[in-house]
């Protein structure tokens, strides 16, 4: 498990280390619409960017301003401090407005701290819509990412090689389906915390060790019988953008709650949806990556995300849902508005809570309206026993 | 015979209740110190001087607030939203929303028959709509928070603040100050603001049935009354006791609830 924690806890980890050490670049991205078995197949490390050890924010809030979501400001922090110094390259992706906005802040910044744009930056757009023109334009942006990253790397990116790192991913795919599995049990044995922080490792591991570490740890995990749900609250939790392993210790940390599912960028979203090993390999990776609604930025996508998230609650037997949204994040911030209406429909308890992303110097304010929720959700299934106790003398 | 006990330490003020079979027999409001536990120390020790007893006499006691997770004395935690409903429940039991503004917190929270917590909001990571506000402004005009309530009364023609942010409005105070604009009509308007503040998180949860206010601000009239025109409703007043302790009313209650056996 540590393997996972420190790369999950750490923005340079001892695998990004060691790659490099080996002389092979590394490759920067934000969104999870960015397949990153390209780079597999380059032989180029893809590491999701992130946002986690930032200390301050002289630089993110000098270039996107106050009024922006805090990740890309985080992760721009960390650039102009020189904490992505080890990056070949960055990918910059329109996953939302504050998003593609890290591309022209960043480059900006660039012209102030010299060297802290990566020598190959590259734009890659990504449409809002999956339908036809929709996948053709991303059909024809995933190609002109692979020939960019060939003249720039000098490197050869066959449909063979694409078609084996699919491969690959796909073994990592089913992998955190088991995890899924395991975490949906009656006695789940293993915390959010540790499967999140296996999930946040893989998006920026090299693909081959983590899929190893990965089965090995799965298999131990399905050794284990200590229960850690006992007498807990099970909790989903949702909304913007998250990386923070804290965050979930803030919740598991109450005692009183075990995080059994998410909904987020870094989280598992992905499981089971395996990408077609057979066919053209980039229309096998558009299909999966922009076919697969697992974003509010895609437009008309709202019921099948919501009916995702009621069939996700009734597997992992969901007591309550935490929606969080960074301030300024439009596109969960409106979505959470609507998973709370639509899930109070069906008797779901949900906690909207607005936060800055970041080292949790929230911690105090997010830890009272957890334990509240917590006590909201015993109070409801206390009740809940009592009319079904009720019920039964009465008969 | 059953003593019981309820702490809640605040932001700005920490409150005491001590309850025997029920009712209430000591009570104390401090203002908050550096540390939570001696704020929570010397809340006790003042409510059982109330009380004329000692702390050995109590049989439970539970601890809220920001700084609950500090207190030495209490045999739990719970938090403050969870005994706020219970305590609004208690001050008033026909009450099914309660609006509780203190320190650092503005928060609604929907209650069921017994005062448990069916739905809540809370303000943001930002001071405007809380208790800090209005002791930020009444800093500025010179005068206690008690006496900023009572200038909405005599205000002839309330001014309009540009920002419900607490650096913002201030820096809008000084220019009315500065400008000759009479104090009744500068401390309306801040009144005024901080209730337009709060009725928009209080319309978010779609409050019902009786509204009860609890926490310090309570006690402001100038907002209670601003609110009640916003909100279009009467907002009910708490007559059994101080709707400032109603945080540790509840903590006792649910401390008597514990003694008796029941699930809390």
């Amino acid at each position: 498990m540590n393997i996972f924690y420190d790369a999950a806890t750490k923005v340079q980890s001892q695998s990004i280390i060691d790659w490099k050490a080996a002389g092979k670049p590394v490759v920067g991205y934000t969104c999870s619409y960015t397949p990153a078995e390209i780079f597999y197949a380059a032989d180029i490390l893809p590491v999701r960017l992130r946002g986690i050890e930032t200390e301050g924010m002289e630089v993110g809030d000098t270039y996107f301003g106050p009024f922006i979501c805090s990740f890309p400001k985080c992760i721009l922090q960390l650039a102009g401090k020189g904490k992505f110094d080890f990056l070949d390259g960055a990918i910059i992706t329109p996953g939302c407005d504050g998003m593609r906005r890290l591309d022209e802040c960043w480059r900006k910044a660039g012209e102030d701290f010299q060297g802290i744009v990566p020598g190959y930056f590259y734009y890659f757009d990504v449409p809002h819509k999956a339908e036809n023109h929709g996948m053709a334009w991303y059909i024809d942006e995933i190609r002109l990412l692979i020939k960019s990253i060939e003249d720039h790397f000098k490197v050869n990116v066959t449909d063979k090689k694409l078609t084996a790192a699919i491969k690959e991913f796909n073994k990592g795919r089913r992998l955190l389906k088991e995890l899924e599995d395991l975490r949906s049990g009656d006695d789940v044995v293993v915390s959010g915390t540790e499967a999140f922080a296996a999930t946040v490792a893989g998006t920026v591991m090299p693909r081959d060790e983590y899929t190893a570490e990965l089965k090995k740890w799965i298999s131990s995990l399905k050794k284990k019988k200590k229960s850690l749900s006992e007498d807990k609250k099970r909790l989903m939790v949702v909304g913007s953008v998250s990386d923070e392993i804290d965050l979930f210790q803030l919740i598991e940390n109450t005692g009183k709650a075990i995080v059994v599912a998410e909904n987020l960028c870094f989280g598992i979203r992905y499981e089971g949806n395996e990408v077609k090993e057979d066919g053209d390999p980039v229309e096998a990776l558009a299909q999966h990556y922009l076919g697969s609604s697992v974003c509010p930025r895609m437009y008309g996508k709202y019921k099948e995300r919501v009916n995702t998230l009621k069939e996700r609650i009734d597997y992992s037997k969901v007591d309550g849902v935490v929606m969080q949204n960074i301030r300024f994040c439009d596109l969960h911030g409106a979505e959470n508005a609507l998973f709370a209406r639509d899930l109070d429909k069906i008797g779901i308890p949900s906690l909207r809570v607005e936060r800055e992303y970041g080292p949790h110097i929230d911690a105090g304010r997010m830890k009272l309206r957890i334990n509240a929720f917590l006590e909201q959700i015993s109070g409801k299934q206390q009740m809940k026993k009592t009319a079904e106790r009720k019920a039964a003398v009465s008969a | 015979m059953k003593i019981v006990a309820g702490c809640d330490v605040g932001s700005l003020t920490s409150k005491a209740v001590i309850m025997r079979d029920g009712k209430i027999i000591g009570a104390s409001i401090i203002r908050s110190k550096p540390r939570p536990k001696d704020s929570a120390d010397a809340a006790l020790e003042s409510a059982l001087k109330d009380a004329g007893i000692s702390k050995d006499d109590i049989g439970y006691i539970i601890g809220t607030g920001y700084g609950r997770d500090k207190i030495g004395f209490v045999d739990e935690v719970v938090s403050e939203i969870t005994c706020h409903g219970k305590g609004a429940r208690w001050l008033l039991p026909s009450v099914e929303t309660v609006i509780d503004i203190g320190g650092q917190d503005c928060k609604t929270v929907k209650i069921d028959a017994d005062g448990q917590v069916v739905k809540f909001t809370a303000n943001d990571k930002c001071a405007s709509g809380t208790g800090r506000f209005l002791e930020v402004m009444a800093k500025v005009l010179g005068i206690s928070v008690d006496d900023l309530g009572k200038l909405s009364l005599k205000a002839k023609s309330p001014i309009t603040l540009a920002s419900t942010c607490t650096v913002w409005a201030q820096a809008d105070v000084i220019k009315y100050i500065n400008s000759g604009v009479s104090i009744e009509d500068i401390g309306a308007g801040i009144n005024t603001a901080m209730a337009a503040r709060v009725a928009i998180l209080v319309n978010s949860l779609k409050p019902k049935g009786d509204i009860l206010m609890t926490g310090g601000v309570a006690k402001n009239v100038g907002v209670v009354s601003t609110l009640e025109k916003l909100l279009g409703v009467k907002i009910k007043k708490a007559r059994k006791a101080d709707p400032q302790i109603a945080g540790a009313i509840g903590a006792a209650l649910l401390s008597l609830e514990k003694v008796n056996g029941k699930k809390s």
